[in-house]
């Protein structure tokens, strides 16, 4: 119980962070989505349920913190689909050596992809935009920013695995 | 019951997945629910809040693209200010030259100095303008400031003249204050001298020196300098007046010609009586 509530703080804080500091980390106006990184945790440390259930709400502040653009629910979908596809990676006997390898990169990177995949194609529905030209400008640069982010969790849990 | 809760435990994942993916479809299509649109305007105030307050910490990447895009515009900015100067230099000379035009009862014709010929002691000037302009040999030329030399030469479209700088010259000057006359000559350095002035005449430092009415090319009352210093020399009758010319040749870019031609007929007379 209190192991649940020191993670619902959590990602309280990570999606603080990501509405607030990532800004600061924008290069070419993207931003890494730490959100998804701690979503990517989550579903590997508790399992498939806890990152689908943390997907959807965190991408549900999101959507409602985008303002009037019509798309609620959208950050939602996506976000609950990437922790869905995170927990297929769980596997409890092998939590920290998955965090602390290159599998934790990968992972964020392939769901990373998907998210953006999931959220571009809904998004520019009907606008008239391909979205094949917003994945390939905005989706797979911000996926290898958030894998390459990613690298410092990976960095700890490997000590930590080492220990 | 008991297959029904074996199979919501079997499919607990997917049953989950599936009502949140539903939420969220529900959502997308109830986007303009006005309960959603308050729920809405509440989170992105608090969190809009939080951001304002964060705004103090600055953005690397952004302030160094910042800082590219205002040197750049620095750069632009300064290119623009030095031609603007320029422009303002430039009309204030025309302004100047304009001024003299007005004031003076003679024609003028605006020349720009295209080429500069410093040979030791004949130094001359080329001008853009010529004999289709009107220009004649003789004519003097002079800036806002003052008189600085006259025509030796002219073709179709350009002149040559010459200015106080140069041996050849010689114009006839008097004191403005005293009235008292000399011929103005140049031999070398950055004064002109104001010969002929008798040891007992009246010039001092600060004197303003003109053009006399003796001139047969120049027409009186241009100014030509001031007088740097006047003493007498020893042995001889005549005070050395050092005159600092009114014109700095070293920054001459446009002149004004005066088209009055020299009297002919004073000329032809003054000629035949020295014979």
């Amino acid at each position: 119980m209190r192991q649940t509530f020191i993670d619902i703080a959590l990602t309280i804080l990570f999606v603080l962070l990501q509405t607030t500091l990532t800004q600061y980390l924008a290069v070419w106006g993207l931003s890494p989505d730490i959100a998804l990184i701690w979503i990517v945790y989550l579903a590997l440390r508790r399992g498939q349920i806890t990152g689908t259930v943390a997907g959807f709400f965190t991408g549900l502040v999101f959507d409602l913190l985008s303002g009037n653009d019509g798309m609620l629910g959208l950050a939602a979908l996506s976000k609950t689909a990437g922790g869905f596809m995170a927990g297929y990676f769980f596997n409890e006997n092998k939590t920290l050596q998955t965090l602390g390898s290159y599998r934790f990169i990968l992972i964020i990177l392939s769901v990373s992809l998907v998210h953006n995949l999931i959220y571009f194609v809904i998004f520019l529905q009907g606008s008239g935009a391909h979205w094949w030209q917003a994945i390939l400008l905005y989706g797979i640069p911000a996926a290898l920013y958030t894998a390459a982010v990613g690298l410092i969790p990976t960095f700890v849990f490997a000590r930590r695995a080492l220990l | 019951m008991r297959r029904l809760y074996e199979f919501v435990f079997l499919f607990k994942e997917y049953l989950v997945v599936g009502v949140l993916l539903a939420v969220s479809v529900s959502l997308l299509a109830l986007n303009d629910d006005s309960q959603i649109r308050n729920i809405r305007s509440v989170a992105v105030v608090s969190v809009g809040t939080l951001q304002d307050a964060l705004g103090i910490i600055p953005n690397y990447f952004d302030l160094r693209r910042e800082n590219h895009v205002l040197r750049e515009l620095n750069l632009t900015l300064a290119d623009e200010v030095n031609r603007l100067r320029e422009a303002r230099l430039e009309n204030l000379r025309l302004r100047q030259l304009l001024g003299l035009k007005e004031r003076g009862e003679f024609g003028f014709v605006a020349a720009n100095i295209i080429g500069k010929n410093l040979q030791l002691l004949r130094n001359t000037v080329t001008l853009d303008a010529g004999e289709r302009n009107g220009l004649r040999a003789d004519m003097p030329i002079v800036t806002e400031n003052g008189l600085a030399g006259k025509i030796v030469a002219t073709s179709g479209r350009f002149a040559v003249a010459q200015i106080l700088y140069n041996k050849d010259i010689r114009v006839s000057a008097k004191i403005e204050r005293s009235r008292v006359d000399g011929i103005i000559r140049w031999e070398g350095g950055s004064a002109l001298a104001l010969q002929d002035v008798a040891k007992s005449l009246d010039v001092r430092a600060g004197d303003v020196v003109i053009t006399s009415e003796y001139s047969s090319f120049f027409p009186p009352g241009i100014r030509i300098g001031v007088v740097a210093s006047a003493r007498g020399a020893e042995g001889s009758l005549f005070q050395s007046v050092e005159v600092r010319p009114a014109v700095d040749f070293s920054r001459l870019e446009e002149v004004f010609v005066i088209t009055s031609m020299p009297d002919s007929e004073r000329i032809a007379l003054e000629h035949r009586t020295r014979e």
